[in-house]
């Protein structure tokens, strides 16, 4: 008989009070777990409108809430591109519209046919559109796939009917899953003349990108530069208020299932009082005690987790089924998603099952062998 | 004493023990004192409440005194750091109502009294079939204790209590719940402890015949020794 055996048949031998806590750890975990994903995924659609341009980093007004709402002039559009450092700057205007229900944020994006080589577009049929042409439209390979059109055939948005001049590709599928108007359309549609959303900059090859990054913030208090995704939350506050809320829920869920599994534990405690009372007679340490129960609670809480990370895949493809949220949530299981369930599991069992075996380990021998 | 010095004093030896409860109001031990020699097999006999389990419980280690001292072995229990160690160690305990786990077999219930000593898990289980053939229930080992009867039980609660070779054996009430064939096996198991092993052993019974199967009683009432 090892610790290890002797553990699991104590677990196998309380099945109720096995399942309870196996489940508390599960419901924790999976809400956790779902959160996470959603968020990640919420994280990645937003971010990945930063990749389309493939640049060494992008421009946007500082402290907007969502960094579709970030708004630039042309004024400021010039002042990037000469900013010492910078080889081009491409000013683009970003919108979403709900083209169906399979589509209900399809990505615009409007940008001028003179910068769509630097922004990294390629024209797999047909033509660009000129720059001032009125009612035409290049759509992304993967979106004309998706609505089944092609060059010559006519798509709807922005309330007209345009005619599709061409099939890019940007090598993003985010950015192959969006159409491409001409800036002054797209600005003229959407009522925002002169106005772009973002400026994807090119750093002059050899400079340090992050060089040049610190030097531009520091001469544009105004704007913020974005690099990676971590820094996302410079321009959209709302994914860093997610995040936090994220955080918040991990920690009541820590909470609250603590209190659970403890509550459990304890009343086990109360019922195998003599055991414990009769491992201590016979020479069991009060670490051996606390060990044995911790262990316990350790090994539902790693099967726990288990389910929950199951449940939580589940939850979260029936969210991303839901009519309201189809095609605007794709959960992103990343490897931090199951640390973070795993941490909540283990954190939970933790906290619950210490003070139980705490208890367990100081009980009086001699009182606890006489407890009936 | 120096360590070529033999240690002829008795195994056990307590002196003006007392155990006071409930705020000082109730004197389960009111000055005990008593000597057992190593080997020696004694019955502490006496009716209920007079302290018999209590000074058992204080001789154990499973409690202390509120004063008074007492040394088993080399050990003064009064200064002892590492009871666990103790008890582990030097002391067999066995029951009236024999405390086996339900949940594991006869085998685990002697080897779990070897959890967290130095022996491997190999040579736990082998010396727990070995104590269990001791006591004749090499064939019921894998048995749960509900699936054995009382004298098999008390049995396999001998067997754990001899597993880590104790020096000392306290027994309280150990033939109370048993039919008098039991009674007899398990006095019989105890007798060879003592001639085959020189393990001290101290009886708490109400039983006289089973006090008068050691070889000396001190007979107790009202938390003190008195003369039969």
């Amino acid at each position: 008989m090892t610790h290890f055996s002797l553990v699991i048949g104590n677990i196998w031998a309380k099945k109720a009070r096995s399942t309870g806590i196996a489940l508390a750890v599960a419901l924790a975990v999976m809400t956790v777990v779902t959160l996470t994903v959603v968020s990640n995924g919420l994280e990645n659609a937003a971010a990945a409108v930063l990749t389309i341009g493939k640049a060494d980093f992008t421009v946007a007004q500082k402290g907007v809430s969502d960094i579709l709402y970030s708004s630039l002039d042309n004024g400021q559009v010039a002042q990037i591109q000469s900013t010492p450092g910078v080889k081009s700057a491409v000013g683009v205007l970003l919108e979403t519209e709900r083209i169906n229900a399979a589509n209900p944020l399809f990505i615009e994006i409007g940008i001028q046919p003179s910068d769509l080589e630097s922004f990294g577009v390629t024209i797999l049929d047909g033509t660009a559109y000129g720059p001032d042409a009125p009612n035409e439209v290049m759509l992304g390979w993967r979106a004309a796939q998706d609505l089944g059109l092609h060059v010559g055939d006519q798509f709807k948005a922005n309330g007209t009917s345009n005619t599709v001049v061409g099939i890019y590709s940007t090598g993003i599928s985010y950015g192959d899953l969006g159409a491409m108007f001409p800036l002054p359309a797209l600005q003229a549609y959407n009522r925002v003349p002169g106005s772009v959303t973002l400026v994807f900059v090119k750093v002059v090859p050899g400079l340090s990108v992050a060089k040049v990054q610190a030097t531009f913030e520091a001469a544009h208090p105004e704007l913020t530069t974005i690099r990676t995704a971590s820094q996302f939350g410079r321009a959209d506050r709302n994914l860093v208020f997610l995040k936090a809320a994220v955080t918040g829920s991990t920690v009541l869920a820590i909470l609250i299932g603590a209190v659970i599994v403890g509550n459990t534990m304890l009343l086990s405690l109360f019922e195998r009082t003599r055991e414990f009372g009769l491992l201590r007679a016979i020479g069991w340490a009060r670490s051996r005690v606390v060990a044995l129960v911790v262990s316990e609670s350790l090994i539902l809480a790693l099967i726990g987790s288990a389910i929950g990370v199951g449940l939580s895949v589940a939850v979260a493809a029936g969210l991303e089924s839901l009519p309201q949220l189809n095609g605007v949530l794709h959960s992103s299981f990343t490897a931090e998603a199951f640390w973070r369930g795993l941490v909540v599991g283990l954190g939970m069992a933790i906290l619950g099952s210490l003070y139980p075996a705490i208890r367990a380990a100081n009980l009086t021998p001699v009182k606890a062998l006489s407890n009936e | 004493m120096s360590e070529h010095d033999v240690d002829t004093r008795p195994m056990i030896e307590t002196h003006d023990v007392k155990k006071i409860y409930a705020d000082g109001k109730v004197a389960a031990l009111d000055g005990v004192d008593l000597s057992v020699s190593a080997g020696e097999f004694v019955a502490i006999t006496g009716p209920s409440g007079c302290g018999k389990s209590t000074l058992l419980s204080l001789l154990a280690a499973l409690d202390g005194p509120t004063s008074g001292t007492i040394r088993v072995g080399s050990y003064e229990l009064q200064q002892l750091k590492n009871a666990d160690r103790f008890r582990r160690q030097e002391v067999g305990l066995v029951f009236q109502l024999h405390n086996l786990l339900p949940r594991l077999s006869a085998l685990g219930n002697v080897e779990i009294a070897m959890m967290g000593s130095d022996r491997p898990r190999a040579e736990r289980a082998r010396r727990a079939q070995s104590l269990l053939r001791d006591v004749g229930l090499t064939d019921l080992s894998d048995r749960r204790p509900t699936q054995l009867s009382g004298g098999e039980r008390q049995r396999v609660a001998v067997a754990r209590a001899l597993a880590n070779d104790p020096s000392v054996l306290y027994a309280d009430e150990p033939t109370g719940s048993l039919d008098s064939k039991s009674v007899s096996t398990v006095l019989g198991l105890f007798e060879r402890l003592r001639t085959d092993h020189g393990v001290t052993i101290v009886l708490v019974t109400h039983d006289v015949a089973v006090a008068a199967s050691a070889d000396r009683t001190v007979h107790m009432l009202d938390g003190r020794i008195v003369e039969p």
